[in-house]
This record gives structure tokens, sequence and C-alpha cells, in this order.
């Protein structure tokens, strides 16, 4: 067993006294010199044409710098992943929170009184919200095309229906997953500030800096280099936090008056205008055999990409297959369409489609398990992906602890009494998910991570990376990790905030990549500033280079450990053997991942596949329809837990959202209009809302993931709903296909259970 | 048209002339430059804005500064007046109850005020005391904890995965 000096320890963040001081600086904290304050009027309808918008007043308002329309931009149609979105409405408002104008003004009262000035002549148009609805020839057309399709995903492999024909059962259903928030604490937010020389900083809650900046870059019609993105603290994203309007419209106003732009989401905006999950209809049928091998799988996925494709499409597809590398499915049949609908543009939410499915096939599963008489754990078990083993899309699983996760899960719970039990209204569920550590179809140009360790003459060590600290703890992380890769305590490193004019490139935070390529990112660049030091360090001792190891800040000659120097002697003499300049280790990652085939859709995505498996207890109360939850057990197989205090807070408070998205959260709308923008009737789990989570780490200890750790951010919420679901079926004997199982749900059906 | 204000925010007294319709976290974040304070939903439902007024939390977001004339706030910038963090401050570092931070200065004051009500509350009555603060990353257990581990009182939660290896 490896003895870490760091890797693998508890410590608390590394920037936990900024942030529980109230010291650290959120995006929507900072001040800068002449600063104003922006707003954005937006659409009160769903679709309509813009005839015409009259500033008139609005620019007479005292304290008023600077109105904007689409006119006042570039009119370059851009999108992360399609050509469908303007900085501001061009002819046509699209949903109701639509952008249409940006104001700027001395302070953020007159900025929205600047708003009631401005008035926009419209002429409503037809629209649609469901998207079965959109996708018919005939609906209303949202954008120039045909029909309101984004993307259509299909596969197919083997022979699905001689499967289906040769199954002992084959169980068929349809599923809705709805559009949730991501309820971030502090809602979205930058700052822009224009210099003489044409350059605009965004100070800017991004997950992916370097990406948005090139999609900022073509929207405004700018060179890259004349960007430069900036990540402060920021106060959570859950995948929304990706590019968004809000960012380009403060970039125009800033551009306009040559002053820095703060804009801040006011909350009810944040519902209006943010990016939810994107909702979807899952229509599911799987063949098993009687032993309870799985024969097959035929999916139809509609998902609602809202007024613009955003992610979606990529987030359909993902819910279209992902999960054939959970279970073996030797025979498929998969469709998938993304479909515009007239209401907000919906995106990535933690689990980027595969949460949505999970729920899907994990109440499928159940349903088949009931149907054959097995035990739902042995079934997963027994169809599992386990180590070594090559998916069917040629997914690699270099290291599955799906079935240990299950085994140590259903013991913590004492599965097999409770399920025993057998009392009406209490129950107790359970759900498996996978996921990825890293998505190579991402990102066509460039998969991996680099980082920059710069050592100074106190030995104090920078790390410079590209990816992005959300609050999850991956700047500790990646400090752990470049603590144990030079050998010096945890106190000389710090993580550098990320700063585009200075961090390596680097592809973000998301599809859960961020342990796995951030660290081996940072650790190659620890590696090469150690070699460095150790060349000067073997000059010193006259050995080699090779002879020498750093541990606590002490580097010693192997052969001899009493022979020792500091680490900052060794590092001084160096900075001034070379005019003073400090160390820069550089280094990179790049896995050994595919592209998968436009077609078959074959290729190893990922360098290290995460698992999990989930057990929820309820007890429902009849008279309330009310879900108690009694008790929760997650085990996750995470590769190794750099940081176990951490992971476990990740799990936690993914089981927390998932729990949410199972019993109470949803987005209400009517006529594309949210009815519930606020926090008072958008409901998310409150500290009386949870049951106590027994966490479970389960370390198979991956070949590809650094110190052999893979990702938990999304895996740690996809099996939640599911389990959630699970149990209330084995407590009541009644299937919820719907998310949200609220109390109404369950009174009604109940009632329907007692008139049959 | 301007109103005196007078206020004694974090043991400083200042007095300052502001329009009627301002919140005391608008003044607090802008005025005084107290940004530790945060704004989550502007309407009373997050916690995000809790300060103490003379020792009980409040939503900022729901005051108007000309309420609280002549009365004390404390903000979370006034728990560590000489950088020596206080000791709820240090157990939410040692237990990991922060991630994003953000609903983490609300959090902690309204444990503060709790604690300095009730210093050893059960595990309940903490949840109960943190109804007002919502925090979308944690799911709670780990600032449960933190304050249980000020309280002395047993706790229902698991133990850490991590003492278990």
């Amino acid at each position: 067993m490896e003895q870490w000096q760091v890797v693998g320890k508890a410590v608390p963040q590394i920037d936990a006294r900024e942030r529980v001081s109230g010291a650290a600086e959120f995006v929507s904290d900072i001040k800068l010199p002449g600063m104003l304050y922006g707003r954005i009027l937006r659409s009160p309808y769903a679709h309509a044409r813009i005839r015409h918008i009259d500033l008139a007043q609005a620019r007479k308002l005292s304290g008023v710098r600077a109105v904007v329309t689409a006119q006042d931009t570039p009119l370059i149609p851009f999108g992360p992943r399609s050509d469908d979105w303007t900085i501001l409405a061009v002819d046509k408002v699209r949903f109701i929170g639509d952008e249409v104008a940006a104001v700027a003004a001395v302070d953020e009262d007159t900025a929205e009184e600047a708003l009631s000035l401005i008035k926009v002549d419209y002429e409503p148009l037809p629209a649609v919200f469901d998207p079965l609805a959109a996708m018919e020839p005939g609906a209303p057309l949202i954008h120039q095309k045909e029909r309101n399709i984004v993307a259509e995903f299909k596969l197919s492999k083997g022979n699905l229906d001689q499967a289906f024909q040769e199954s002992a059962v084959v169980y068929e259903a349809q599923y809705y997953t709805n559009q949730v928030y991501q309820a971030y604490l502090e809602p979205m937010a930058c700052v822009v500030q224009p210099d003489i020389s044409g350059r605009l900083i965004f100070y800017i809650p991004s997950q992916i800096p370097s990406m948005t900046r090139i999609t900022y870059a073509r929207a405004l019609g700018l060179p890259l280099e004349k960007i430069r993105v900036i990540v402060p603290y920021y106060g959570g994203a859950f995948g929304a936090k990706m590019e968004t309007n809000l960012h380009l419209a403060a970039a125009v106003l800033a551009q306009k008056t040559g002053k820095p732009i703060r804009m801040v989401n006011p909350r009810e905006e944040d519902f209006m205008a943010g990016n939810p999950r994107v909702p979807m209809y899952i229509d599911l049928k799987i063949g098993a055999k009687r032993d309870g091998t799985l024969t097959g799988k035929e999916v139809k996925v509609v998902g609602a990409a809202g007024a613009r494709a955003v992610y979606s499409m990529v987030i359909v597809a993902t819910a279209c297959y992902r999960v054939d590398s959970l279970y073996r499915f030797p025979n498929l049949r998969t469709e998938g369409w993304t479909v515009y609908t007239n209401t907000v543009p919906t995106s990535c939410f933690r689990g980027f489609g595969n949460a949505q499915m999970t729920f899907a096939l994990e109440s499928s599963l159940d349903m088949i398990a009931v149907q054959l008489g097995l035990d739902p754990a042995e079934l997963r078990i027994r169809n599992g992906l386990r180590t070594g083993e090559v998916s069917i899309h040629g997914w690699k699983i270099g290291s599955s602890g799906l079935e240990e996760c299950i085994r140590r899960a259903t013991e913590a719970a004492s599965w097999k009494e409770k399920r025993a039990q057998k009392r009406f209204a209490r129950g107790i569920g359970l759900a498996c998910c996978n996921h990825v550590s890293g998505n190579r179809a991402f990102a066509r140009e460039f998969d991996g991570a680099g980082g920059i360790v710069r050592i100074g003459r106190e030995g104090k060590v920078l790390v410079y990376h590209g990816e992005s600290d959300m609050g999850q703890g991956q700047k500790t992380v990646f400090a752990q990790i470049v603590a144990e890769e030079l050998g010096v305590p945890l106190e000389w490193i710090e993580v550098a905030r990320v700063d585009t004019d200075v961090s390596p490139f680097g592809l973000g935070s998301f599809a859960t990549r961020g342990t796995v390529f951030g660290g081996n990112g940072v650790k190659a660049a620890a590696a090469d500033a150690k070699r460095q030091i150790l060349e000067v360090a073997a000059a010193l001792f006259e050995t080699d280079p090779q002879n020498l190891e750093i541990k606590e800040g002490q580097i010693f000659n192997k052969n001899n450990p009493r022979e020792s120097q500091p680490f900052t002697k060794v590092v001084e003499i160096g900075i001034f053997k070379r005019g003073g300049a400090p160390f820069v280790g550089t280094g990179f990652w790049v896995p050994d991942t595919e592209l998968p085939d436009p077609v078959t859709k074959y290729g190893n995505i990922s360098p290290a596949y995460p698992f999990a498996c989930q057990i929820c207890e309820v007890e429902v109360d009849t008279e309330t329809g009310h879900v108690h939850l009694l008790n929760y057990i997650a085990a996750h197989d995470v590769g190794r837990a750099i940081n176990p205090q951490t992971t476990e807070g990740q799990i936690h408070g993914g089981v927390a959202q998932g729990i949410g998205w199972a019993l109470t959260e949803n987005m209400v709308l009517a006529d594309g209009k949210v009815l519930n923008p606020n926090f008072r009737d958008y409901v998310i789990p409150g500290p009386l809302d949870l049951p106590p989570i027994k966490s479970i780490m389960v370390e198979p200890i991956d070949p590809h993931g650094p110190f052999g750790a893979k990702g938990i951010g999304e895996p740690a919420l996809n099996p939640a709903p599911a389990a959630v679901a699970n149990a209330i079926y084995d407590a009541l004997g009644i299937r919820f296909n719907e998310l949200p199982i609220t109390p109404e749900k369950i009174l009604e059906a109940l009632k329907k259970k007692k008139v049959k | 048209m301007k109103y005196p204000l007078r206020l004694k925010v974090n043991g400083q007294e200042y007095e300052l002339e502001i329009f009627p319709h301002r919140t005391l976290l608008e003044v607090l974040r802008d005025d005084l430059n107290l940004t530790g304070t945060k704004e989550g939903c502007g309407s009373g439902e997050c916690g995000a804005c809790t300060v103490l007024l003379d020792g009980e939390p409040i939503n900022s977001c729901l005051v108007l500064a000309l309420q609280v004339n002549g009365r004390t706030v404390t903000t979370i910038e006034g728990l560590a007046p000489n950088g020596e963090l206080d000791e709820v401050q240090k157990a939410f570092i040692s237990q990991g109850a922060i991630q994003c931070g953000f609903c983490t200065p609300g959090m902690v004051l309204a444990v503060k005020g709790l604690l300095n009500k009730n210093p050893h509350p059960t595990e309940r009555e903490i949840r109960e005391a943190l109804t007002g603060n919502l925090c979308r990353c944690t799911g709670y257990q780990k600032i449960v904890e933190a304050v249980l581990s000020l309280s002395g009182r047993p706790t229902s939660s698991p133990p850490n995965s991590f003492t278990e290896r």
C-alpha cells in the first residue's frame, strides 16, 4: 500500500479561510472605478416579431449612460454548438426572457427604471411549447429551418427484434424527466471592463474560461487576443455557467460607454433566462432472459432545446447512449430528437442527459427484476460492466468498482432484511449509474489538460491551470496533487485563479473531467518543475538526479538519506544561477481517447469511467402523500479519493439535488412563462428535507487517473431520482414515471389504486 | 431626498445619508463595502443576506436601512476582527462545510445566532434554525456536523466515510 503524504487525506479546502470570512471576492462583489450597472430588457412574449424599439425616453433618463439593441452589435450569429444565438434579439423574440435591449446606468435603480422606459412594439406569433408538438410538420417555426428539429441521433446494433423474441420478459414504459433549475446561490453575473486598446476583460463565473473566450470573441467580431477572461470566486454552477448572453450584453455596453459594466441577474430573471435542464420524453423497451441477463434495448428520446440549441443536442445524444456502457446491452435501437421550443434555452445540468436516462433505465430494471423474481441488486451485478471489459461502443473500462459499490451499499443499507419486511408504505430502492471522467467528443481539436507550476525564491509554489473551481474543491485537489508530486508541504502551494492571459488553455470543468484531466495536467507540470530542481540539487549533492528524492520539503539522497538539503535552499541556489528567474515547470496530459465514429458512435471517449450505487429508504404518508426519507446510502467508485472530505461533500450535494428533482423541484411553465421563478415556489431541499446520507468510497485505483482517481461530480446525482422512485415502488407498489413525484401525484395514484 | 442613518456595524460607528428605499443589504454592500454579505434572491427566501441585528439573525434584504437606524449589526466580517477566526468558522473549515462559499457567511451568522441563544442544540434544533438558509452545494450534512462539533450533542449522520478507511 502506497504511503502518500497528502493525497488521500481529508484536508480542508486551501481557500476555506477566504470563503468563510467573507473575504473571497465573488463576481457580484467586484467594484471597479467608474463602474456602471447594467440590466437587460427581456421579452414578455414567447414568440413575436419585433416591429420597432423606441429608446428615446430611456436614453433621456438622468443617470443612463447607454441603451443598446441588436443594431449596436455585430449581428454575427453564433453559439457554442450552433449558430442560432444573437447577443440581442434582431427581428424576433423566441422565448419569454429573450434579450431585447440592454441599459447601462450609474446605479441599479436607474438601470431598472430605464428598462421601463424602453418601448417595444411586438407582433405576437403563434408559439409552441412542447417538443412533441414542436417537432411535427406544421408547427410554428422558431428558427429559419423547415422543422424545429435541432438534431437527430440514430444508433443501431445487432438484431434487436430477434433479441426481444428470445427474451423471457420485455418491459416497455414511457418516462418524463422535467425541466429543473440548477439553483446555484449566486445568480448569473459578470463584470466586463474595457481598456483603451479595445480589449475587454471579462470577470465571469465561467466553467469553461478558454472555450467561452472563443465563443465571445466570435460573437463580438473581435480577434481572440482582444478578450481576456478572469474567473473570480463564484457561487455554484452545476453546469449552468458556460456561455450566456448576459456577459455579451455587458460587453457591448462596456464598448459603448468605455466603462466597466457590472450585470447581475435578479433571481427571477435567472429563473427565466438561465440554462435549465433539458426536459425529456423517454420511451424505453428492455428485454431480459430468465436469469436476468439483458438482451437488448430500444430507446426513443425527445428533448426540448428551448429557443436556442446551446448543448442540448449533445445532452440528448448522451442520454441516448451513455448507459450502453453501464450494462451489457448486446442489441440496440436508439433514436433521439432535440427540438426547439419557445421556452428558455435548456442546457447543461449535472448529469448531462445521463441523469435523465438513468432515471428511466434504473426504473425499468427494477420492474424487470420484479417480473423475473430477482433481487434488483443481483440483476445489476449480473449485467454491470467489469474492469477490463470493452463496451459495445468501444469504451475501455480501465476500472470498475460497480459490483463493490452494490455489495457495500446493500450491506450498509441492510438491503435483504429491509426488502423482506414488506410493510405497506415503507420501502427501499436501489439505483446504479455510470459516467465519464471527461468526454473526447466535446472539443474536436484537443482533449487533455496542461499546467504550469511556478516556484519562487521562498519555495512558494504557484499552480496555474485552465479548468474552473466552482466550489467543488478542485483547487485543493490540484494543490494536493502538486504537493505530493513535488514532495513539499501542502501549505506551500497556492493555486492561481484562472486568467486567460496567464493560465494554460483548458477545456474547463464539465463532464466530470476536473480531477482526472486538470489533475493530470498539473501533475505533469509539477513533475517538470521537480526535474529542473533535482538537476540543480544533483550538482549540489554531486550525484545523479535519479538518486535524489524530495519529501516533506527536504531533498535527500536515496542511497544516503542523512545527506539532505532543504527544498527552499536548493530553489534559491537554482534561481540565482538563472539570473533570478523562478522555476517554471510546464506539462500536459493527453489521454488515449478516441473521437467516436460519427455513424457507429464507436470509440473510447473517456480515460476513466466512474460507477455508483445509491440506496434510498422511504416511508410514504398515505394521508398527505408526503415522502419521508429515512435513510440514504451512496456508494461511489471514485478510483481513488484524492480528498475524501471534498469527495464526500460532492456526494452529499449531488444526492441532495437528485432528491430535490425526484420529489419537489419543477419549473412550472404555462404558455412558455415560468410561473414559479423564486425559491418560495421552486422548492429545493432545505436542512429538514434530507435524510442522513452515508457515503461509501470504493477505490479500485484507475490506471489512468492521477494517483488512480476518477471523477465524482455528476455520478453523485445520477442515481438519486431512480433510487427514490424505486423505494416508493417498493413501498406502495406504484410506479411513478414522471418527475417530480409530488404528494399530489402520490395521492391521486393511491386513490386510483383503491378504486381498482 | 436622503435621510441620516446611524449604524454600528462590526463595532464601528457609521453616519450616512441614504435614500429611504435602500435596504440594509444594499447599504452594507455598496455604501460600506462589506461585500461578505451576499444577495442570493432579494426576497428573503435564501438567507445568503443573513446578518445579526442586535444579535438576532435577520434577512438584510428585507429590512430597509432606515428601519434599523441607531442599531447594531454584525456581518461576517465582524466575526474575525483581529484575523483570528471565530469557533464557528473554524468548525466549518475543519468539517468541510464549505464548498462554493456563497451561502457560508449567512449560514455562519445564522449558526452564531442559534448558539448565542442555545449553546448545545440538538441536530433537530440545528436543522430547524437553519431552515432560512439555503445551500445548493453541500446537502447541509457537513454544516450540521460542524455545528454539532461545537454543540457536544450526538449526531444522526453516519460517521464520515473517510474515518472508516
